[in-house]
């Protein structure tokens, strides 16, 4: 089980932070954090995807997928890390970011309107509407 | 590549890109987003039909009829694909009719301004891209385009509850697109492919880790889309954002969000993973089907209890889509193609009703369903329309209600699985005790009869003397900033009854047009 | 008999007439007389059309019209969307369009008696309604009969709502939860099941075939167990609008809907198509042989057929529904349990499964449609001439309205089997056909059933005659200001506990059968006085005292008396001849409310299923406050029949008219047509006729 863990440490530590995120969405009460806590599941699963991508091969590491220049390949054959994980997770930040940024202009919005972002008077004072 | 070829890409494209118009010309015009959303919209159904004649006009396989479009020249497994074959051309027609038909009530009713209009193009783009996409990974940067725009229509009307509803659609909605995500981690990790063409060649042979992963997979993909599509118990979303949603977006995102997200989930499940991987992974059809069937029941038993009209249906949504969700865990073909036949029927139906709604909202001022009260002898065609739509949506023949149901419960008998038989057989039960509610109000209940409800915009208040009734009504109008309803509106929600009726006669229709798509997916014809 | 089928457009035009129709009633809202002509045009072009197919269909040709000949889609898969006349589906709408002819000039005349409202959506769902029965009579495979079965529940509910108060939308809730729970669930469930039997065996089919679908039974070979429960499912869907016991509770709360939908509709159209499906169920999807083929297997009793059960439940309904008809004092609702009762004749007659007793069923279906009609006619013109809707206040009412009773009289007798009219005909058949059935029965329970069924019926016609002669006894031989209480209506479920020597309260118990004493002694002769002059006098102010004449136990002055208080009888409570005026009768009403809260004042709809007992049901009137019947002060005007001047031709007409085809039915059936159709069906399905 440590062996596991040892090993596959960036899977484990995906989960926590996808836990944390999680938690952090479910049981904070001010809005700015429950989105901080979307923030941090889409940053665990980043961090999943650039594991995914990690290659090793008799104990040597895989080298960043950085084709050089050069046409001529090197004794043996290459051995990268696959960049499309890579790709993924750009583009998933990308996105994240998008999100974030309507998201926190909904909790402007809704502050300017209630003047409170704490959930639970926001209740309060919606269920009162 | 041909020129058929490159409409996916325009279908796609075109609307995106044509978003950016209204905001660009909004700095020197005023009021010039609907005339721009109506071009391009108009542009988009007339290429849907064309993508269609094309794809249904040939004959062949389902991967060979499609109209494939490659992004950039790279073909796959490496490259996107946009795919338009069988069953994704019918989505595409759904929403390039529907986004055109909603336009109608927009113009007068809806919010207006350049940047909804822009937000409204984007909407369309993404829903069409997520139509049509054959790449997982792609299918997330869609799916969450398409969230965007929604959470950002949502967001577009008057008053704070929009605000709220909308940060909690947020949430909720990237939470969800977030697990599939995962699950498409998963998938890449046990095959090393992203396109759902390659990788439904590849699952069938996976076993040992390979075949954990791609099995943990499903089981993110299918969470992920349960939160999207809305079914219980990850449905609680839906409600608030269908009601505080300014009326000319619900039709919009009722008809379309959903659906799309229920044909996604339908293509990975029977393109990628395929009938028999999901029978062979222990309870993955058991679970389906149990989310799908609960869905049913639940969302049909809390619209009953819903005063407000919008509200109500947003529930019955949750019930429907149940309806195809179960269906698909059926994994026979008679049920596949009830699923997607209900997919489009239902889709029909709630954009009409939505309009309807967002109708009478304007005209009459009633929201809720004791305001309805003798809407028939107020608003006679918008009421007719509705009591159609609404018939229909109970599954009375002949409607695409019906016979989506039809083939359902076929499906349901072929796989011998009673319980959901029971279930489907129920759903016409349970779906008839809100709408008959509906109906009750509008038809046989007079107005003065009940109290018109607190709370609501835009009602009289109190009730009125007898000879108040009519003048009531002015008030109401009157409050809406003179809004009045259009011949437009009326012949959309009109159009949109009549063709839930026509197509009730079209099962052998529907039969021969996903004949391909059917066969494509494998499945047994009965376990 | 060969059967040579033919495609014709004539089917799809007689369901189309009355649908086009729709669109003229309402275009012409503004013009009764012009909306009221497209009714009428309607049901003439209707009955033309399908009478003219009914020589060819005599002789054996059945005409089809079908989507996919004409268009090439298929409905749904495999299924056609498809029309055929064939005998069975001609015997309904031929009845069902003859009878509509008349019934719009009797809803003309009702309408515009009781000055309705929304008389242009009540003529346009009517002709709705009208289009979609002889769909079902015509319907050629399950799912069309499904489409247009659910399309009827539907069109019919603007009918059943029509008042719209609070009490016609309860009914209308009833009504919708019970004809789509039967349709919907049930039917469908069936109409699914049968398909995937069907498909197990060959090409899935739902067509009908004279004599059951032959891979359904090649299928319930293997498959025996869902083949019951298809058979079983099928029955309970069409069960519910044939008012089969328990599922039968909508038809009489249906009865708030103005009176020619309870005619047409709830007599005719309405529970004839379930009856009609259930012969279609037993005659042409599952055959006649099917049930005995694959019975049931029972622990402790064996193995019992199919039928068995249905016809244990339709002889229940029959004998129990009479039995709750006795006591109902609304003189619709006594004619709704009537009509519950003798459509499980049908039902039964179907069940035994022999020829002779499926020939009296079929015949069945237009003896009964026409008396009933007649009955709810009368009843109905009866309620817009006078506002009167109780039988106890109906006394000396054949002064008023002569023609009107006499054809209750015959529609009366025509229900109860007398011979000359055509319930008899058809009663005959059912009763040679359950002894005939006895003779040939293999099972053995079954023989005991078989009389069983037999006596049920026998019981039944007997108390058809117990609750219909009443009305015609006090029409015609009463009069308002003197007549008997009913105790079988006024009086408590099982009689007074007086009867039977219980006195509560008095500590002696002893019972006085003579009009007996007070308790008190001396008062006596002063009460007995004071009583019995009043009553000579005909007229009596016993609505301003305070101690009304009740039959209540615990009031002081009852107890002197052994059964009721007042010997003469003149001043029963609740009727015309207690109180000088209406306003009288409504403070006695208020008073009696009052005084039976502590019995409970139900609506009848909350004990119906219970049991065949309603102790309630007389309290149902109180809680209608509104109703002003009765004979006016004075007694009623006397009309004489000949000037018919009793009421509007528009109701009057159609009244003799059915009244006589009642009495044609009877005496010549031969020539009336439905015998030969009904036989042509027998014989089609079993291959040899009766007559």
């Amino acid at each position: 089980m440590i062996e596991l863990l040892a090993t596959r440490y960036a899977y484990a530590l995906m989960f926590v932070l996808l836990g944390i995120g999680l938690y952090m969405v479910i049981a904070s009460e001010n809005l700015v954090k429950k989105l901080i806590g979307v923030n941090l599941f889409q940053t665990a699963i980043f961090l999943f995807f650039v594991a995914v991508a990690y290659v090793e091969v008799d104990g040597e590491p895989g080298g960043s997928p950085v084709v050089p220049a050069t046409t001529e390949p090197a004794a043996g054959d290459l051995i990268l890390a696959s960049p499309l994980p890579h790709v993924i997770v750009l583009t998933a930040i990308v996105v994240g970011i998008a999100l974030t940024a309507v998201g926190l202009a909904l909790i402007v919005r809704i502050h300017a309107e209630y003047g409170t972002l704490r959930e639970d008077t926001l209740r309060e004072v919606r269920a009162d509407e | 590549m041909s020129d058929v070829d490159l409409l996916p890409a325009l279908l796609v494209v075109g609307p995106i890109l044509l978003a950016t118009v209204p905001v660009l010309l909004g700095l020197r015009y005023d009021r010039t987003g609907w005339s721009v959303a109506l071009g391009t919209t108009l542009g988009v159904f007339a290429g849907a039909c064309y993508l269609a004649l094309e794809v249904y006009s040939a004959d062949g396989v389902n991967r060979e009829i499609a109209v494939i479009h490659e992004l950039g020249g790279f073909s796959q497994p490496m490259g996107i694909e946009l795919v338009a074959d069988t069953f994704s051309t019918l989505i595409v027609l759904l929403v390039a009719g529907t986004a055109l038909g909603v336009l109608a009530y927009t113009r007068v009713g809806g919010p207006r301004g350049n940047t909804f209009y822009s937000g409204y193009l984007l909407l369309v783009g993404g829903l069409l891209g997520l139509s049509m996409t054959g790449d997982v990974f792609n299918m997330f940067v869609f799916l969450e385009i398409v969230g965007l725009g929604t959470y950002a229509l949502i967001s577009s009307g008057d008053g704070p509850e929009s605000a709220f509803a909308a940060l909690k659609y947020l949430i909720i909605g990237t939470v969800g697109a977030s697990i599939y995500l995962i699950g498409v981690g998963f998938l890449f990790m046990a095959t090393g492919h992203l396109n759902m063409h390659a990788l439904g060649g590849e699952i069938p042979g996976l076993e040992g880790q390979n075949l954990q992963l791609a099995r943990a997979g499903f089981a993110f993909i299918f969470v992920g889309f349960a939160i999207k599509v809305a079914q219980w118990p990850l449905h609680s979303w839906q409600p608030d954002a269908y009601q505080h949603a300014p009326d000319g977006v619900t039709p919009l995102i009722a008809a379309l969000v959903s659906t799309v997200s229920a044909y996604a989930l339908g293509r990975l499940m029977f393109t990628v993973f395929g009938g028999d991987f999901i029978a062979a992974t222990p309870y993955a059809a058991a679970v389906v089907v149990t989310v799908g069937a609960v869905s049913v029941i639940a969302g049909s038993t809390l619209a009953v209890i819903q005063t407000d009209v919008k509200r109500m249906l947003a529930y019955s949504s949750v019930s429907q889509f149940g309806l195809i969700v179960a269906a698909y865990g059926l994994l026979t073909e008679t049920a596949l193609l009830g699923a997607v036949i209900h997919l489009i029927g239902h889709g029909l139906m709630k954009a009409g009703l939505f309009l309807a709604v967002g109708v009478i909202a304007l005209g009459y001022g009633a929201r809720t369903v004791d305001a309805y009260a003798g809407l028939a002898q107020h608003r006679p065609y918008v009421a007719g329309s509705m009591a159609v739509l609404l018939i229909a949506l109970v599954g009375i023949p002949p409607s695409i209600g019906f016979i989506g149901k039809w083939y359902i419960a076929v499906g349901a008998i072929e796989a011998q699985s009673w319980l959901v038989a029971g279930v489907i057989f129920l759903s016409t039960m349970l779906t008839l005790a809100y709408v008959a509610r509906l109906l009750e109000r509008m038809y046989f209940t007079p107005r003065s009869a009940l109290e018109s409800p607190r709370g609501t915009a835009g009602t009289e208040p109190g009730p009125a003397a007898a000879g108040g009734a009519l003048t009531d009504g002015g008030r109401a109008m009157g409050a809406t900033a003179g809004r009045r309803v259009t011949i437009g509106m009326l012949a959309v929600v009109a159009l949109t009854a009549v063709i839930a009726v026509v197509l009730g006669f079209s099962g052998d229709v529907f039969t021969e047009l996903l004949a391909p798509f059917i066969e494509s997916a494998e499945l047994e014809v009965s376990p | 008999m060969s059967e040579h089928v033919v495609t014709d457009p004539r089917p799809l035009a007689a369901v189309l007439v009355s649908a086009i129709a729709v669109v003229f009633i309402v275009a012409s809202y503004r013009y009764p007389n012009v909306r009221e002509g497209w009714s009428v045009l309607a049901a003439l072009a209707k009955f033309g059309i399908v009478a003219s197919m009914l020589p060819g269909v005599m002789d054996g040709t059945i005409y089809v019209w079908s989507l996919e000949e004409a268009t090439g889609l298929q409905f749904v898969a495999g299924v056609d969307f498809a029309l055929r006349a064939d005998p069975l589906g001609m015997l309904f709408a031929l009845l069902a369009s003859f009878l509509w002819i008349f019934t719009s000039f009797y809803a003309a005349g009702y309408m515009r008696g009781l000055d309705e409202h929304a008389q242009t959506r009540f003529f346009a769902a009517f002709a709705a309604s009208l289009s979609t029965a002889v769909g079902i009579a015509f319907a050629s495979n399950l799912l069309t009969i499904f489409v247009f079965y659910e399309l009827l529940s539907l069109v019919t509910y603007p009918l059943v709502a029509h008042n719209e108060d609070s009490e016609a939308r309860i009914a209308g809730r009833k009504y919708l939860t019970y004809t789509f729970f039967g349709g919907g669930v049930f039917l469908l469930a069936g109409t699914v099941l049968v398909y995937w039997l069907t498909s197990q065996a060959g090409e899935a089919t739902l067509a009908f075939e004279a004599g059951g679908i032959g891979l359904l039974t090649d299928a319930a070979a293997s498959d025996p167990a869902i083949a019951q429960a298809a058979f079983y499912l099928l029955i309970a869907g069409f069960g519910v609008k044939a008012a089969v016991m328990p599922l039968h509770s909508w038809l009489a709360d249906a009865m708030v809907a103005p009176t020619p939908v309870s005619g047409l509709l709830h007599a005719v159209a309405v529970v004839k198509s379930g009856a009609f499906g259930v012969a279609r169920v037993y005659l042409d999807t599952f055959g006649l042989e099917f049930p005995t083929a694959f019975p049931l297997s029972v622990p402790f009793v064996g193995d019992v057929p199919l039928n068995i059960p249905v016809a244990i439940l339709a002889a229940f309904t029959l004998t129990a529904a009479s039995i709750i008809a006795l006591r109902k004092d609304h003189l619709k609702r006594r004619l709704a349990y009537s009509t519950t009762a003798q459509l499980s004749y049908i039902v039964v007659g179907l069940s035994m499964l022999h020829p002779i007793a499926v020939l009296g069923a079929l015949l069945h279906i237009p003896a009964h449609a026409f008396g009933k009609l007649t009955l709810f006619f009368c009843a109905g013109a009866v309620h817009v001439e006078t506002h009167t809707d109780y039988v106890s206040e109906m006394a000396g009412i054949g002064k008023r309205m002569p023609l009107t009773m006499g054809a209750f009289a015959v529609g009366a007798a025509s229900m109860a089997g007398i011979p000359l009219l055509g319930g008899f005909v058809s009663k005959f058949y059912l009763l040679i056909g359950a002894a005939s059935g006895a003779e040939v029965a293999t099972f053995g329970l079954e023989v005991i059933w078989l009389w069983i069924f037999a006596g049920a019926l026998i019981v039944s016609g007997v108390l058809n005659i117990a609750y219909l002669w009443p009305v015609v006894y006090t029409a015609f031989f009463e009069s308002e200001d003197r007549h008997d209480a009913k105790p079988l209506l006024e009086f408590r479920a099982g009689g007074q506990p007086e009867s039977y020597g219980v006195l509560e309260g008095e500590p002696n118990g002893v019972v006085a059968t003579d009009g007996g004493r007070d308790a008190n002694g001396e008062d006596d002769g002063r009460e007995d006085e004071s009583v019995i002059d009043e009553a000579s006098d005909g007229t009596t102010d016993h609505g301003e005292d305070d101690d009304a004449p009740l039959p209540d136990h615990d009031d002081p002055e009852r107890d002197a008396y052994a059964v009721d208080a007042h010997p003469s009888d003149a001043d029963v409570p609740f009727g015309p001849g207690s109180s000088d005026s209406s306003d009288g009768a409504d403070s006695e009403h208020v008073h009696d409310h009052d005084t039976h809260e502590a019995t409970g004042s139900h609506d009848e709809h909350n004990d119906d299923r219970s049991s065949h007992d309603d102790k309630h049901d007389h309290h149902d009137h109180h809680d209608d406050h509104h109703h002003h019947g009765g004979a006016p002060m004075g007694g009623w005007e006397r009309k004489s029949p000949v000037t018919f001047a009793e009421s509007t031709w528009l109701m009057l007409m159609p009244i003799t008219v059915i009244a006589i085809g009642a009495i044609t039915l009877g005496i010549v059936p031969d020539y009336a047509v439905f015998l030969e159709l009904a036989d042509t069906i027998v014989e089609a399905v079993t291959g040899e006729g009766v007559r």
